[in-house]
């Protein structure tokens, strides 16, 4: 008998009880609060984890905030999504001197993006949704958007449009899972950078992902 | 009102005070007290130590001596717990007399949740001049949720203050055979409790479970010499003012 | 898994006296909670959200063989291979194999337990396939060859030299630090090119959802998104319990996880993988199997008692709150699992014969039950494997001279207990025995017996009359002189 098999025939004929009834799905207070609520909570959170959220009220603002967050962190050399993110002009960016930007659909193939994506000093994304409770990004990940962009640089500047901000997880998630047919490889929900506390509790920023995470949130 | 004492066996044995305390206490709230004689412990080192058909034979010696009592009131939580929770499901294999447990299950009480919950009375009349503390047994907060109501008594006494005990839901380190079978994890807990008691600048370390007190008393003794713990209804008991 | 519980108590002396290891229990135990009271405390109601994480695990464990079909479809229409393992030597021979069919020198691991259960690691390195944990703590526990001494946080313990000498010997790191910024940091460049060149990655699974066939991975540290990204292959091994019925479970779930784990709202990064790379993706897995592993998991789930271990979620809560394990660390327990949620586990899994401390070295003191979010009662599980021994032990043909005298005393005792008077006797036959070791009204030590109470505390001289014996001597109730009831049962 293959093992399938034979774990399912197990679990099977072990004895059966009744399913109990649920008791009523905790209140989640988030789902109260208006827009501003929002935006501030989600600050505020993504702060709490070393994050910094830049409000920009266009997409002009938006480049003008990249551009500063460029130059305070000496970044040089970049991947991003798209040329146009939210209606930022990426590819602007390039025009700078000394800047070198690819783009998503310059790689056509892992070793090329790897490469890239393990070289360039910032990755810079879209994403798809952000959570105000815990300051959360929510991103889907496909051919318009490698998941290395994200995790491999040291640093993450996402841009996002606030009509894509919900109060909790729920909201976003029955979005992107409601078809079965039609999810992402990988969605993933990003929170502030990546961090440890493995060594004597000692927490630090960046242990194998970005040290640096930035949003940029477009209020238009 | 009528209550038939069930005095556990650490009590009984070591620490017979604590009964005699605990039927002071009723009398003054003028409970009718009545004593099985042909009563013994409860069985829960047996049950514990996993001798369960051992066990079952002790219950239903149990259930035989107090089935018939209205209520039954006792100065010891862990023995309550194996009265109430532990007893059903012993005998969950013979009907009769898993109904007989569930039965006096509902009729079984700790002392101070008697006093406080059925009497609704928080002051015994006692008085006393100093800090007390409490700590929170196991089986008296996590088993039977009673935290209150001592506290309530405490409260109800002149003249005490009560301060804080840092950990004060932390196992003691008792744990019946435990202490016995691993020493030296016990002797980190109950030294845990007793420095958080010392810190707590309490004159006396006030408590509802005989066990405990068997531990904690005893390793005062031996290295704390001068810091009292007490079973509560002793506490109530030795300062309650004479008439 | 090397079980080496039998030696419980002989390392938990050493824990006990090792000055680091205590330093960092009292964090841990004074720590966490706090931790985690900060994280619950976002919830409106904090016991709705307890009793709904533990009516989700109820249901699961309850629905489990459904959930687990229903996953697999799924999950296979997705497009991942999912295989099913008996036991740890067929999960170990399906990663090697798919390992070598790809040529792979070497795999890297997100942090899992259940591939420390199964001595994945051990298995692929004698078969030429060198593996690199990711996790920090996991990088720790590899180099320095230890068991994990907690469940989240593996390695917390170590001594910062000691990772210095051993990411030395390595060449994680070109000179000694003891700063754990700079050895975090060593190993993020130690791996940052293995991830860039890495051809077949390995995680565990955090949740499987049945309804949509897809993985969850709960994380801070972005290895595992780096295994999930960067490879060609990616392995995903999930033990049969941590599925979950559909997305709105998993979110709820993911919730308590984090809160009860690390105390977090949420961690750095959850990602939830449908299937592998779609074909114009550039990165993410051409092929993704899932393994589903078994491993004593169906045994344990045919007993309606034992099935409840299935619940766990492995946030390690339990350890954090447990007086045993906050003495003690995760050494004594001598496998993959520490704490109460190892004391309930580890027993199923390497039998009962040899790991009886780990669930005898409890005071049952419910801590461990109070905070589950999954709900398990572990006090009462460990009540049921006593009675399990004792009942091996007097099966026939299995009684050994010390089972039997050990039974004969227990039978003794419950005799006793069941007959007042011989309880009297027996008692008024002790009495003497144990005073005559007395002074100034204390016993300090007895010559044999229960000699473990004698360590650190004395045992009152027994009181001359039991209270039994008291009883009649007691005044009357002041208020009804006369009265009779106090006496009427004597």
């Amino acid at each position: 008998m293959d093992a399938r098999q034979a774990i399912l025939e197990k679990l099977k004929s072990a004895m059966r009880v009744e399913s109990i009834k649920r008791p009523p799905k905790p209140v989640l207070s988030e789902l109260s609060m208006n827009r501003e609520q929002m935006v501030q909570r989600f600050g505020q959170e993504l702060g709490g984890r070393t994050g910094v959220l830049y409000q920009a009220a266009n997409p002009q603002a938006a480049l003008r905030v990249l551009s500063d967050i460029i130059k305070a962190e000496g970044l040089k050399s970049f991947v991003a999504t798209a040329q146009d993110i939210c209606g930022v002009d990426i590819a602007s960016l390039g025009e700078a001197d000394g800047i070198s930007v690819s783009f998503a659909k310059d790689f056509t193939d892992r070793e090329t993006l790897r490469e890239a994506a393990f070289k360039a000093d910032a990755g810079i994304t879209s994403a798809d949704f952000a959570v105000a409770e815990t300051g959360t990004l929510g991103v889907i990940f496909n051919h318009n958007h490698p998941r290395l962009l994200s995790i491999a640089p040291p640093v993450h500047i996402a841009i996002v449009d606030v009509k894509d901000l919900y109060p909790v997880y729920e909201n976003v998630v029955e979005t992107v899972f409601k078809n079965t047919n039609e999810m992402p490889s990988q969605f993933s929900f990003i929170t502030g950078p990546s961090a440890t506390s493995d060594i004597q509790g000692v927490e630090f920023k960046g242990m194998h992902g970005p040290k640096k995470v930035f949003v940029i949130m477009i209020m238009s | 009102m009528k209550v038939s004492l069930f005095i556990p066996c650490t009590v009984d044995i070591m620490m017979p005070e604590i009964g005699v305390d605990t039927n002071t206490l009723l009398s003054n709230l003028g409970v009718q007290t009545l004593y099985h004689k042909e009563q013994t412990c409860c069985g829960q080192p047996l049950f514990n130590a996993g001798y369960r058909d051992h066990a079952k034979r002790v219950a239903k010696h149990f259930i035989e001596v107090f089935g018939e009592d209205d209520c039954v009131v006792s100065p010891a939580g862990s023995c309550v717990c194996m009265v109430k929770y532990h007893y059903p499901e012993l005998l969950e294999n013979e009907p009769i007399w898993q109904k007989r447990a569930l039965d006096l299950a509902g009729r079984i009480y700790e002392l101070s949740q008697y006093i406080v919950d059925v009497l609704k009375v928080t002051n015994l009349g006692a008085t006393f001049a100093g800090k007390v503390t409490y700590h929170e047994s196991c089986h008296i907060l996590r088993g039977l949720n009673i935290s209150a109501q001592p506290k309530k008594l405490i409260a109800g006494v002149e003249g005490t203050q009560f301060v804080e005990l840092e950990s004060s839901t932390a196992c003691c380190g008792f744990g019946g055979e435990f202490a016995v079978a691993y020493p030296e994890i016990s002797e980190a807990m109950v030294r845990e409790k007793a420095a958080n008691f010392v810190k707590s600048g309490a004159d006396v370390l006030l408590l509802c479970e005989p066990g405990c007190l068997l531990n904690i008393s005893g390793y005062l003794h031996r290295n704390h010499t001068g810091k009292t713990a007490l079973h509560l209804a002793s506490f109530l008991a030795q300062n309650i003012k004479k008439v | 898994m090397h079980p080496h519980a039998n030696k419980f108590m002989e390392t938990a002396r050493k824990e006990l006296k090792n000055e680091q290891s205590q330093m960092f229990l009292l964090m841990v135990s004074l720590g966490a909670p706090i931790l985690r009271q900060i994280g619950m405390s976002t919830f409106a109601d904090i016991a709705a959200a307890e009793a709904y994480s533990r009516a989700i695990r109820a249901d699961v464990i309850t629905r489990l063989p459904e959930l687990l079909e229903a996953f697999e479809k799924n999950a296979v229409s997705n497009g991942a291979k999912v295989l099913w393992a008996k036991d740890a030597a067929e999960a170990n021979h399906i990663i090697l194999d798919i390992a070598n069919q790809r040529g792979v020198s070497y795999v890297m691991k997100g942090k899992s337990m259940i591939t420390e259960e199964i001595g994945l690691n051990d298995h692929l390195i004698k078969n030429g396939v060198d593996v690199f944990e990711t996790d920090l703590g996991e990088v720790i526990t590899q180099n320095l060859k230890l068991h994990p001494f907690h469940l989240v946080g593996p390695a917390i313990n170590v001594p910062p030299s000691e990772i210095s000498e051993a990411f030395l010997k390595k060449g994680i790191i070109d000179e000694a630090s003891t700063d754990p910024v700079k050895l975090g940091g060593g190993a993020r460049k130690y791996l940052r090119d293995k991830f860039r060149n890495l051809q077949m990655g390995i995680v565990g699974v955090n949740m499987g959802v049945a309804e949509t066939g897809t993985i969850i991975n709960v994380e801070n540290e972005g290895n595992i998104r780096l295994i999930k990204s960067s490879p060609k292959t990616l392995v995903a091994i999930m033990s049969l319990e941590k599925v979950v019925p559909n997305m709105a479970d998993a979110v709820s779930m993911i919730r308590m996880l984090t809160r009860n784990c690390t105390g977090q709202k949420i961690t750095s990064y959850v990602s939830m993988d449908s299937g592998p790379q779609k074909c114009d993706e550039q990165d993410g897995p051409e092929e993704l199997f899932i393994i589903i592993l078994d491993n004593g998991r169906s045994e344990i789930y045919s007993d309606l008692k034992t099935r409840e271990i299935l619940k766990c979620i492995r946030c390690g809560a339990c350890l954090n709150t447990c007086p045993v394990y906050t003495k003690i660390g995760g050494y004594p327990y001598g496998a993959t699992y520490c704490g109460p949620i190892g004391q309930t586990l580890t027993p199923m899994l390497a039998g009962m014969e040899n790991t009886s401390d780990l669930y005898r070295a409890c005071t049952l003191c419910g801590m461990c039950k109070q905070i589950c979010p999954a709900g398990i009662d572990h006090p009462s599980l460990l009540l049921s494997y006593r009675a399990r021994q004792i009942e091996l032990k007097n099966q026939k043909g299995k009684k050994t001279m010390q089972s039997r005298g050990e039974n004969a005393i227990a039978g003794l005792i419950a005799l006793g207990m069941s007959h007042g008077w011989l309880w009297s006797l027996g008692i008024n036959l002790t009495r003497p025995l144990m005073n005559s070791m007395a002074k100034d009204g204390y016993i300090g030590n007895i010559p044999m017996g229960a000699q473990g109470w004698f360590v650190c505390r004395d045992l009152r001289a027994i009181p001359k009359k039991t209270f039994h014996e008291t009883w009649d001597d007691l005044p009357s109730r002041p208020e009804s002189s006369g009265n009779t009831s106090k006496k009427e049962d004597s």
